[in-house]
């Protein structure tokens, strides 16, 4: 769905590039998550990808389309929800959508439907004016969704939101991935990227330094450890056992078989550990 | 089709914002001052300050002959206020004066100094002979000051048989006037009607900028002339509307209103085109405040020409305002022009096309930006 061949981007047109000789691949039907700190190139190259900054350097596909000879159509396949939400404060939520479904060149959805879908229900004929942050962003997704887009763009789609509201997105980008469409998914949140995404490229300065999945990654860097906590003379004692290492795993044993256990859990690396790991970079 | 709802959806938002009733509450203001306070005619009089320094026998005859030009036969006796005392002097009220005849040179000095008044010392020596010492503000033009000079060189009587001499004859005996109220009508439309487009459109790029959906505006297949055309056509539509709630109440039937239109429609397809493209160059409306006050400047200009004949340099004729004031005075005539107006109107139509296609190239490459 996507291909990106040794992608540059300087914003001042010289050689400090910005994005350096970025390279990567999103495959039909695939969650993909473009992760990074603020700063690091994630938008630039979403906006190279969608035409709202010019290709300086490099090969970019696009929906089938290459965005040096970029067609207008490829809007008709494509959708996009900004992190910033942009729509007319003016207008009504149902002017808003029903303004946009016009200007596409294929079958739309019902502004009703898409309001139904983000919670905005009775809040259709409400000028956005008199939204809330949370709403305008709500209606900024839906937005995206209004002329069933191939490739989905999404910027940060949960940034900002309450967990119940982050919860529907989350959901709703799972419905339409099942439905095939494809997800190219910005963010620095590696909670949402680890919970949604097939595959995460780490972006750092500009430079691509890893693309995986969250599971191999996991399995690659992270410890894999089991914390247990059982009683002994009546005292909670907890401790850390390597699963891989023979000797903890007789404790382990011995431990199961001769302790009441109180908890016991797997210790997995988070995604954000393992992008501090790889990168020796934070995420904000 | 696309055009047709995006223009819907700019009238929704015109109608619901700030510069659109900006707009027609200039209009119903500049309707009210015309229709209230702008008399039909202007006075056109003349007033000159007199001091005669010569002897009371000559400055009686002097006072004579223009007691004889006086409108009713008699003099008024006034009184000035002069460098804050009250002076009785007189006052002679000819057909195109009012002539105050002061009673000292300092006098007349202070009328010319302070109140910045035309004012004039005649005077007579013990040779019997007239000389006349003007005092002028500066900003005269060298044609008047040769007037005064000539006009006191030669006896009137010689003036008066050369101008008789004269033959004038009008090419054209089937000309209307415009009333002075009139006659400032051309001037309102090209700034109410077309030029605050210019101003206008800017602020509407900007805004959209300022809310960010311009950005979501270009990811869809809907290409951007349409977006600028949508926008132009608000704009035009705006100051047609503007234009017909002054004039109609002001000029009744008399202009020519389909020419009018046209008219309007291609200057204001001109100026909003030219808006666009400045607008295209900034980021937001203060950085393109100072390059939109510039042109608003410029476009003053042959404004300034029009109401003073006098001031009428040839490069004035290349500021498109210049025409369409010639353009909306023949149509406020009424006299049936229409290929002079479409001339024009052809002109700020293929103006306005070749502005708003470089806009169009322009907003694609930055309009997200």
């Amino acid at each position: 769905m996507i291909t990106v061949k040794n992608l540059y981007h300087s914003y001042n047109k010289d050689d400090k590039y910005q994005v350096k000789d970025v390279s990567f691949e999103v495959k039909d039907g695939e969650i993909f998550g473009f992760l990074g700190p603020s700063g690091a190139g994630k938008s630039t190259v979403q906006n190279i990808l969608v035409g709202l900054l010019q290709l300086q350097k490099g090969e970019a596909t696009v929906a089938g389309y290459d965005i040096k000879t970029m067609s207008k159509d490829m809007f008709n396949k494509i959708g996009m929800s900004f992190e910033q939400s942009n729509v007319y404060s003016k207008l009504t939520a149902r002017e808003n959508l029903d303004f946009y479904r016009k200007l596409f060149d294929v079958p739309t959805i019902e502004p009703t439907v898409l309001l139904d879908l983000v919670g905005l229900t009775g809040k259709e004929d409400v000028k956005v004016g008199e939204f809330s942050k949370g709403m305008k962003h709500r209606l900024t997704f839906a937005r995206s969704m209004i002329n069933n887009p191939e490739l989905w763009f999404l910027d940060e789609p949960t940034t900002g939101l309450d967990p119940a509201i982050a919860a529907d997105i989350k959901k709703i980008i799972k419905e339409k991935n099942d439905q095939g469409v494809t997800v190219f998914l910005t963010t620095h949140n590696m909670y949402i990227a680890d919970e949604l995404c097939d595959r995460v490229a780490f972006i750092v300065d500009g430079e691509l330094k890893l693309i995986d999945s969250p599971k191999n990654l996991k399995l690659k860097y992270g410890h894999k450890l089991v914390e247990v906590a059982y009683l002994e003379k009546e005292k909670v004692i907890t401790e850390t056992l390597s699963t891989v290492l023979l000797e903890d795993k007789e404790k382990l044993e011995n431990i199961i078989k001769n302790h009441e256990i109180q908890t016991m859990h797997t210790k997995e690396a988070t995604l954000e550990e393992i992008f501090i790991k790889v990168t020796g970079r934070g995420l904000v | 089709m696309k055009l047709f709802y995006s223009f819907v959806k700019e009238l929704k938002l015109a109608s619901r914002g700030f510069y659109f009733y900006v707009e027609i509450f200039m209009a119903a203001l500049i309707l009210a001052v015309f229709l209230f306070l702008v008399p039909d005619n202007f006075e056109k009089k003349g007033t000159e300050y007199i001091y005669l320094d010569m002897p009371s026998e000559a400055s009686d005859i002097f006072l004579k002959k223009i007691l004889d030009e006086d409108l009713d036969g008699k003099v008024e006796n006034i009184k000035i206020k002069i460098n804050k005392k009250e002076k009785n002097d007189l006052l002679y009220t000819t057909e195109d004066k009012n002539i105050y005849i002061l009673k000292s040179r300092e006098d007349v000095v202070y009328m010319a100094d302070k109140e910045r008044k035309v004012a004039a010392v005649v005077k007579m020596d013990e040779n019997y002979k007239m000389s006349y010492e003007y005092f002028l503000q500066g900003y005269e033009s060298d044609r008047y000051k040769n007037l005064l000079k000539i006009i006191n060189v030669e006896s009137s009587e010689t003036l008066e048989a050369t101008m008789n001499n004269q033959d004038v004859r009008p090419i054209s005996t089937d000309f209307k006037f415009l009333s002075d109220k009139e006659n400032m009508m051309p001037s309102v439309l090209v700034f109410n009607g077309s030029l605050m487009g210019l101003f206008i459109i800017a602020a509407y790029i900007f805004l959209d900028k300022q809310e960010g959906v311009i950005k979501a505006y270009a990811l869809t297949p809907s290409p951007v002339w349409i977006y600028l055309m949508s926008k132009v056509a608000v704009i035009m539509v705006t100051s047609i509307i503007s234009s017909f709630i002054i004039l109609i109440p002001i000029m009744g039937t008399q202009p020519d209103y389909i020419l009018l239109l046209v008219l309007l429609i291609t200057t204001g397809f001109f100026s909003s085109s030219l808006g666009l493209l400045i607008a295209s160059f900034y980021k937001n409306i203060m950085q393109a405040f100072g390059a939109i006050y510039a042109f608003m400047i410029l476009m003053v200009l042959p404004s300034i020409a029009y109401f003073i004949p006098s001031w009428n340099p040839s490069f004035i004729k290349l500021i498109p305002t210049y025409p369409m004031l010639e353009g909306f005075k023949s149509v406020l005539l009424g006299n049936g022009d229409w290929s002079y107006v479409l001339t024009i109107s052809g002109g700020f139509l293929v103006a306005g096309m070749i502005l708003f296609l470089i806009s169009n190239m322009r907003y694609k490459k930055t309009l997200m930006r």
